[in-house]
């Protein structure tokens, strides 16, 4: 019976792309693949294919939208497959994966991002074919650049594919992407089949709510379709391991931490000579610990196999990493940050570092899929620092925060749970983006046009109509956007010069830059915020160097080797919010009495005092201690719903802060603490406007300079409180402490 | 004066037909003009200078549904009326005098698409005209009794003095070559190049051996060989039409509008110099095209001195020797006697045959009132056409009276079709129709944009439809 349904879907396919097949010596096709094969001729609906890093979701998809396309006899002009990759790498991959399977076929592949020489893209302009690779920022450009051609560009439009789609889902980028896959639609005055490609991670219909945006969500489970690879149960090898930071520690030279030491002797010895990726969860942190390991391994005269890899890094020198990662020959470690968490070709690694608590159990399964072939056990070693306790430390440090919270994310991650993505926040800054973007292909437009192409029924369709109006206004305050007498909305004079300029297709913020050269060879950049300055020691690439020259005209530091140096401060990659499922379970490991078995013998111990000290402060009886003058609410929930108590506590005119899975109020007694809680409890659910107008710095899109506070305020009502949420928590603890 | 004018058939159905379409009609314009007879004026004494061998240059602004483009017709009806060649094009955002990324020569091609004689009014007469460069040569050869060649010749070095005019010459002469020997690929290699339709020079020269080709750089030099062109072949000169340059104002990069404008001013001061000749311009565009200083035409210097207005010439006062000339909006009683007219039109003149009275022609203009306000006077193209579906419906349905008719016309706004959600979207988005409702619809499919279900548009539409910053 198998045999014969795997056959039924092999026949589907042309038959060039099977002799692609027998020559590329494959034995067998892949579940997956064998289902896509049948979901997608002949094309009819949307798909979504999750399967783990290098399990064939490329093939799954392309083998059958490659078949369809020898077998039609169009020849109209026109894209037949647009592809949407959030990295530039993936793209060069993905070409030349894609090359060889379409040569032999005729079907002529185009990749299109910054990288791409100019002259590539005109000949593509000029004779629009076959398949397109691209970033949503050059998706941006064309719209923006040649808006009246993206008609004809994609006329003949057939799918598209959307790789590593849970990296978009929730993020002002994916809502970015959702916006011009909706454009593209409206220019071909057509539905548009799309095929998301994602990791297995979690729900996933919230993935097909995001690759096709249903108003009615009653039948869009119907409408795409998903298919699930069956995967392999891999074995997993794990460890935690606990280093202890000196409590007097020397403030000027942090990369002599004797915890940091120890870890790098670890990694040293154990990963040498073999593949590995080693996560930090900052570029600094990355530089930091691949100085270390190369002045170890020069020490010891050993070639050095530790590497740095970062957004920041030159693709010269990312390449090189990766590439070396990819050969056989040379053991390379990369040390690297979630840059290598994507589908980026390296092939598989034979373990998996973690230095600190990661943010997130999904990005803590994405780097785990990369290690371990086939049928190899994935290996993972979790490197958690905790602080040396003295008679100062702060009550919150006795409980071992970090350790009880990385144990938490790996259950968590064995339980094969992963946080879902947040899908409240309006976006009002892509939407500021997308307007403007939408005036520049149009030569202008109405309000009520952009609010039929973008909002209803569109992807910003969570904005009421009066944000809407309201954000059209404080665009024309700020200049953003002029009208003509008859109500067409233009690009102001500063809209057009953010327009015009390179910098507005991306939605993520941008620093500006500065190139790091070396002898003129670049290494990568830096922002202007590192507050650089001539004779300055930095650590970068994985190396030290003296600032030679900064020059201010060209944006550009020349370094020069030198023995000494301190770690730049990198921008962006901040953490996240930690989901109330990972603090809720860090409450059950401290209340509860296992030892996991994972743990090395320090973690074990500060496991322990973790829980002694948990003890030790009554939290299991109540989460409020005394602290000085004031009162620890050890609450242990997700950020979002600490986030929303603090507020509705800063409200009540208290003294607010926020640390961790804790509220450190001041000048108030655990009793009178006690009270409030109580009595917010019977207030019921707070209104998050108010609060929201409570919270301090709001700006965190990158037009959000756009919006006033009325929007700011929307905006952080929608994504960063929960008052519903927030009371259940209310009344849980209110019960608790009755 | 009205009794002169006699409404024959082929005009009538004309109108309706494009009425209807939303579009200005290509004859029969005089059935329907309210008003405008000193600015008419004005315009048949700039075509009486083009055709004179002179050049005229005027820029017709008015707001939104003042009816330029109607006005622009009609002077073009007017210029082929007394023998130049016509030209006319929108601007668009793919169609401007000057780019990079070939808008203007799509603009050039759409201009010779549009090119119409007195013979052939409604467009593509360029082959004609080529072919009448050719026969009348040989007629004048024939006269003067020398051989076709030598007057060819003669002809084709009065071109090629011209800026660009080398090449130009050349292609007639291939042109003249083919027509000679019979050979139809070669002619029609020729006019593809003169409409401007290779757009890469290694195809032309394969073609005809030329090294040029029409391109975004060269489009006013190359319309200034046309006129004399035009005029080589016995026309009086070639009259061009520039509507909506309001898309021009709406270009979002301040260095392509400016290089637009410069175009601009080189064809006024050319025209104003009458270093053109035979060659006439005429452009539509609204009041901030024109006068807007940061992005309309005054926002170049130098075209703002040349074009500021007659400071004495205001409200009552008007002088219509400058190069502006201003269309006042249509007011609520323009529309009133336009509605009056096009009443007659439909009944072919004759008052008896009139299907709507006059107290229907108020309440139809107070009913577009109440449903979008003033604007159904400022943009009166979709209320005209309305209203010529609201007779249609009246004439083929004899029993029915027009006051129960009224409360359907659905005057909508125009939009950007490539803004529309898709048909799938809006479907979601709105409530399921009950079965009564489609069959309903159906049945009265003939007259379906009056007897569709009238939802009112909803009051937060009105707000985004009312929008200002």
């Amino acid at each position: 019976m198998v045999d014969d349904s795997r056959s039924t879907a092999f026949e589907l396919l042309d038959e060039r792309v099977r002799q692609w097949i027998w020559d590329a010596g494959w034995t067998e096709l892949r579940d997956i693949q064998e289902a896509a094969i049948r979901s997608l001729i002949p094309p009819r609906s949307d798909v979504i294919i999750a399967a783990a890093t290098a399990a064939g979701k490329t093939e799954a998809a392309f083998l059958p939208i490659c078949s369809h396309l020898v077998s039609q006899q169009d020849v109209r002009e026109g894209v037949q497959v647009l592809y949407v990759s959030p990295l530039k790498a993936l793209i060069n991959d993905q070409y030349r994966r894609l090359s060889d399977l379409c040569e032999p076929l005729e079907i002529p592949v185009h990749r299109w991002h910054g990288d791409v020489p100019s002259s590539r893209k005109r000949k593509m302009l000029q004779a629009p074919a076959g398949i397109l690779l691209i970033t949503p920022e050059s998706l941006e450009a064309l719209f923006v650049v040649r808006g009246h051609s993206m008609g004809r560009l994609f006329a003949r439009l057939g799918w598209v594919v959307i790789d590593e789609l849970h990296a978009f889902m929730g993020t002002d980028r994916g809502r970015q992407l959702q916006s011009l896959l909706h454009r593209i639609e409206l220019r071909a005055r057509r539905r548009i089949p799309r095929v998301g490609l994602s990791a297995t991670l979690g729900d996933l219909s919230l993935a097909a709510r995001y690759l096709r945006p249903q108003r009615t969500p009653s039948n869009d489970a119907q409408r795409v379709e998903t298919i699930v690879s069956s995967g392999r149960s891999q074995e997993l090898l794990l460890q935690i391991r606990g280093y202890l930071t000196p409590a007097a520690q020397p403030t000027a030279e942090p990369a002599a931490s004797s915890d940091a030491e120890e870890i790098v002797d670890h990694l040293f010895e154990t990963l040498r000579g073999e593949d590995h990726l080693v996560f930090a969860n900052s570029r600094s942190h990355v530089e930091h610990y691949a100085d270390l390991l190369r002045r170890r391994s020069q020490r010891e005269r050993l070639p050095n196999e530790f590497f740095p890899h970062h957004g920041n890094l030159s693709r010269d020198l990312r390449e090189e990493v990766e590439s070396r990662l990819k050969d056989q020959v040379a053991p390379t470690t990369a040390l690297c940050t979630s840059t290598l968490e994507l589908g980026i070709d390296i092939g598989c690694v034979t373990s998996i570092g973690q230095i600190g608590a990661p943010f997130s159990v999904s990005s803590l399964r994405q780097r785990l899929g990369r290690s371990g072939r086939r049928d190899d056990p994935a290996t993972l070693r979790v490197y958690i620092s905790e602080p040396e306790l003295t008679a100062k430390s702060h009550p919150l440090d006795g409980l071992r925060i970090r350790l009880v919270q990385a144990i938490a994310m790996v259950e968590l991650l064995i339980e094969r749970w992963c946080e879902p993505p947040s899908t409240h926040a309006l976006h009002l800054s892509a939407l500021v983006q997308q307007v403007l973007s939408l005036c520049a292909e149009h030569g202008g437009v109405t309000a009520q046009e952009a609010w039929r192409a973008l909002a209803r029924p569109g992807p910003f369709d969570s904005v009421s109509q009066d944000q809407f109006i309201h954000l059209l206004r404080a665009m024309g305050a700020e200049d953003l956007l002029i009208q003509s007498e008859d109500g067409t909305l233009l690009a102001g004079d500063k809209g057009e010069r953010i327009v015009n300029h390179y910098s507005f297709y991306t939605i993520f913020q941008t620093p500006e830059e500065y190139q790091v050269l070396h002898q003129g060879r670049p290494l990568g950049t830096l922002t202007y915020e590192h507050l650089l300055a001539e004779g300055m020691h930095i650590i970068f690439a994985g190396r030290r160097w003296r600032i030679a020259m900064i020059d201010p005209e060209q944006k550009s530091v020349s370094v020069e080797p030198s023995p000494a140096g301190r770690i730049p401060t990198f921008l962006g990659s901040s953490g996240g919010q930690i989901h109330d499922r990972i603090r809720t379970r860090m409450r059950t490991i401290w209340a509860d009495g296992n030892v996991p078995r994972y743990l090395d013998y320090r973690a074990k111990k500060l496991l322990a005092e973790g829980r002694a000290n948990f003890v030790r402060l009554g939290l299991e009886a109540s989460p409020l201690v005394a602290s000085g003058s004031g009162t620890i609410a050890f609450l242990s929930r997700g950020d979002v719903i600490r986030n929303t108590i603090a507020l509705q506590l800063l409200k009540r005119g208290l003294q607010v802060a926020q640390e961790g899975p804790a509220l450190l109020l001041d000048g108030i007694t655990p009793g009178e603490t006690r009270k409030i809680l109580a009595e917010l409890a019977e207030e019921g659910p707070a209104e998050p406007l108010e609060l929201a107008a409570l919270a301090g710095n709001k700006q965190v899109g990158k037009y959000d300079w756009v919006l006033d506070q009325e929007l700011l305020n929307a905006e952080y009502a929608a994504a960063a409180v929960d008052p519903r949420a927030a009371h259940r928590a209310l009344c849980e603890l209110a019960r608790h402490l009755a | 004066m009205k009794a002169a004018l006699t409404l024959r058939p082929r005009d009538r159905s004309a109108i309706l037909q494009s009425l209807r379409a939303g579009v200005v009609p290509r004859h029969g314009h005089r059935h329907i003009q309210v008003g405008r007879h000193q600015e008419l004026e004005a315009l048949v004494h700039d075509i009486d200078r083009v055709a004179d061998a002179g050049s005229a240059i005027r820029f017709v602004i008015g707001p939104f549904g003042s009816g330029k483009t109607f006005f622009l017709s009609l002077v073009r009806a007017v210029g082929l009326q007394k023998k130049l060649v016509t030209v006319h094009a929108d601007m668009a955002p793919d169609r401007r005098l000057f780019s990079t990324g070939g808008q203007a020569r799509l603009l050039y091609a759409e201009l010779m698409r549009n090119m119409a004689t007195r013979s052939r009014p409604d467009g593509d007469a360029l082959a004609a005209v080529v072919e009448r460069f050719a026969s009348s040569a040989l007629g004048e050869a024939r006269q003067r009794g020398v051989e076709a060649p030598v007057v060819i010749q003669e002809r084709l070095e009065s071109l090629s003095e011209m800026v660009g005019g080398y090449d130009f010459a050349h292609v007639i002469g291939a042109y003249w070559q083919a027509h000679d020997s019979g050979d139809g690929q070669l002619q029609t290699q020729a006019i593809r190049w003169l409409r401007g339709e290779f757009s890469t020079r290694t195809d032309a020269r394969k073609a005809l051996g030329v090294r040029t080709i029409v391109d975004d750089h060269n489009v006013y030099d190359q319309l200034k060989l046309m006129a004399r062109f035009v005029r080589l072949a016995g026309y009086g000169g070639l009259f061009v039409c520039l509507d909506e340059l309001i898309n021009l104002y709406k270009l979002s990069n301040k260095r392509a509008r400016d290089s637009n404008f410069e175009q601009i001013l080189r064809i006024l001061n050319d025209c104003l110099q009458g270093s053109a000749e035979g060659l006439g311009f005429v452009f539509g565009g609204t009041p901030e095209f024109l006068t807007d200083t940061r992005r309309g035409l005054y926002s170049y210097q130098a075209l703002q001195s040349r074009l500021a207005e007659n400071s004495f010439a205001s409200d009552e006062l008007v002088d219509l020797s400058g190069p502006v000339l201003r269309l006042a909006n249509l007011m609520p009683e323009d529309i009133f006697v336009l509605l009056g007219k096009l009443r007659n039109v439909y009944a072919s003149d004759d008052p008896d045959q009139h299907l709507i009275p006059d107290e229907g022609l108020s309440a139809f203009m107070e009913h577009c009132s109440r449903r979008i306000g003033d604007r159904y006077f400022r943009t009166p193209r979709n209320t005209i056409k309305e209203f010529v579906n609201l007779l249609a419906v009246l004439e083929q349905n004899p029993s029915a009276d027009w006051r129960d008719l009224l409360p359907n016309v659905r005057v909508e706004e125009e939009g950007n079709p490539d803004l529309a959600p898709l048909p799938e979207d809006s479907e979601a988005s709105e409530a399921p129709r009950s079965p009564e409702q489609a069959s309903a619809t159906s049945a009265a499919a003939e007259t379906e944009s009056l007897a569709e279900q009238d939802e009112a548009p909803a009051d937060d539409d009105e707000d985004l439809a009312s929008f200002r910053l």
